[in-house]
């Protein structure tokens, strides 16, 4: 009698454990990445970090090389989902930092952003809260009221990176949504685009995909050449610039699942 | 945004939202900062005030706010503090979560209401009163919605249940106040607030046709975890 409900109670106990267990594991796994790895690191010399990385591995050796002829210097993000996103801020308000001409018209369409956000549906409450420090941020690299060292420094400062992060995701969210008609295109399934954004990229730490991309980069009209470097046979790193045809003004390495940022020679 | 994603219940909360009004405007004035924006987040008698001073100084810029914290210095020009970062997410979050409370109690959405007062005590524990809507299933009933934030809000989702007595009956809903739903999890965007939580929680229950609990209720309920946070939901379900 004692033993069989000690069985049916260790039967219902493995049933809760591996839940909470899967979910402590996937906690654990996040923590240790994030302890590792800051969100945004130093600028790395590229051959030299890529080379010790894949040593034994002849096709990503080639691949380095390739990028590295084009190329000089790498610097990563944490892979915590967040990595395009915070990627493409970091590298395209470094360069805004010194590269003056393409201030104005990044910051006329991000002002007005919110109004179009707000628009569409999007809750004005917290809405603003992102815009804020968003622009804040803006603002003070317009103003030149911010060195390289205090821009790394607000990146790695979590709350702060994170404010930008979600406000890009909203700004993505938007542009998807506005013209849904086109990006339903690139999405499977019978997701409504609205539920795709709910789901895929208003939430923090989802991946990003080429929609993403494509989405942000035309939404903010600044082009984003991304390098393709996969197991694929080409010896090459394969280019996509994002609008087609555009001027790319920021440079991501994509290795699979995790996007970090490049420096041209 | 709502679980089972329909798109009927998605522009029901939608509309939902958009006749809640602009609450911001309502609360956050942006242009000009108090001189001193280092008030107390929690004390009962001077609740409202404080989280008046509080909503205010969340329209002001986060280096102000940093400036005026106790034990910096506030020089003319907004400079980073060296290293701060534990001290300014936790201004970050509370500044966050007194400009949600200080929206809700100034323009609470129909059919909820806040204990303020309790809310500003401890700021990361709130009870919300939920009066079934007119015309629903669950017409005259009054449920209590707890909320549980920790220090990552608005990033980390709140933890939300029904507590007290009467929890509703509806097949999303376990008779131990836990709620399936997706926002509450995994499609958690820190673009959502307590008010937009409500709403969905709101329609999801005056969508209901059929009062009943879970068809998993009593085993869920013997062997989940206290905090619904920790249950591994499985979204399927997208009929009700």
């Amino acid at each position: 009698m004692g033993d069989a409900t000690g069985e049916a109670e260790a039967k219902v106990d493995a049933q809760v454990n591996q839940d909470v267990l899967i979910m402590e594991q996937q906690r654990q796994i996040e923590e240790e990445i994030s302890e590792a790895i800051p969100l945004v690191g130093a600028k790395e010399d590229l051959l030299g970090t890529l080379e010790k990385e894949y040593i034994s591995d002849p096709i990503y050796s080639m691949k380095a090389k390739d990028l590295s002829s084009k190329y000089s210097s790498i610097r990563r993000t944490r892979p915590d989902g967040n990595c395009f996103f915070r990627a493409f801020a970091y590298a395209y308000f470094e360069r805004l930092l010194t590269c003056k001409d393409d201030y104005k018209g990044f910051y006329d369409i991000v002002s007005k952003s919110k109004d179009d956000l707000i628009e569409l549906g999007f809750p004005q409450f917290t809405l603003e809260d992102f815009y804020e420090t968003f622009m804040e941020v803006v603002e003070r690299i317009g103003s030149g009221d911010m060195t390289q060292d205090e821009l790394h420094e607000l990146f790695n400062n979590q709350g702060q990176s994170n404010y930008i992060v979600v406000y890009l995701r909203l700004i993505t969210s938007g542009k998807l949504q506005r013209d849904a008609d086109f990006y339903l295109n690139f999405i499977d399934g019978n997701r409504t685009m609205t539920a795709f954004c709910h789901q895929e990229v208003e939430p923090m730490f989802k991946e990003s995909d080429h929609i993403h991309i494509i989405a942000l980069s035309a939404a903010l009209n600044v082009g984003v050449r991304v390098r393709y470097m996969d197991r694929g046979d080409s010896a090459q790193v394969i280019a996509h610039d994002f609008p087609e045809g555009s001027a790319p003004a920021v440079h991501l390495l994509y290795r699979p699942g995790h996007y970090d940022i490049l420096y041209e020679q | 945004m709502y679980y089972h994603g329909t798109g009927a219940a998605m522009e029901q909360v939608t509309a939902l939202l958009a006749r809640a009004g602009p609450i911001g405007s309502s609360s956050a004035a942006p242009t000009s900062s108090p001189p001193s924006s280092s008030s107390p987040p929690s004390s009962s008698s001077s609740a409202p005030a404080g989280a008046a001073a509080a909503a205010a100084a969340g329209g002001t810029s986060a280096a102000s706010l940093i400036a005026s914290a106790p034990g910096t210095s506030s020089s003319g020009t907004v400079a980073l503090p060296t290293c701060k970062p534990s001290s300014q997410d936790a201004l970050r979050w509370e500044r966050r979560l007194q400009k949600e409370l200080m929206a809700f109690v100034t323009d609470p959405p129909p059919g909820l209401s806040i204990d303020a007062d309790a809310a500003s005590q401890n700021l990361q524990d709130w009870t919300v009163d939920l009066r079934g809507a007119e015309g629903t299933l669950y017409e005259g009933e009054n449920f209590q919605l707890n909320f549980k934030f920790n220090s990552k809000y608005p990033f980390d989702a709140p933890q939300v249940m029904f507590v007290g007595n009467h929890i509703p009956v509806h097949p999303h809903i376990y008779s131990n106040g836990h709620i399936c739903l997706s926002i509450l999890t995994e499609d958690w965007s820190p673009a959502h607030s307590v008010q937009s939580v409500c709403l969905s929680i709101m329609s999801m229950l005056s969508s209901c046709k059929d009062k009943k609990r879970p068809v998993d209720n009593s085993l869920y309920v013997k062997t989940c975890n206290k905090n619904p946070k920790k249950t591994k939901w499985w979204y399927h379900d997208d009929t009700v």
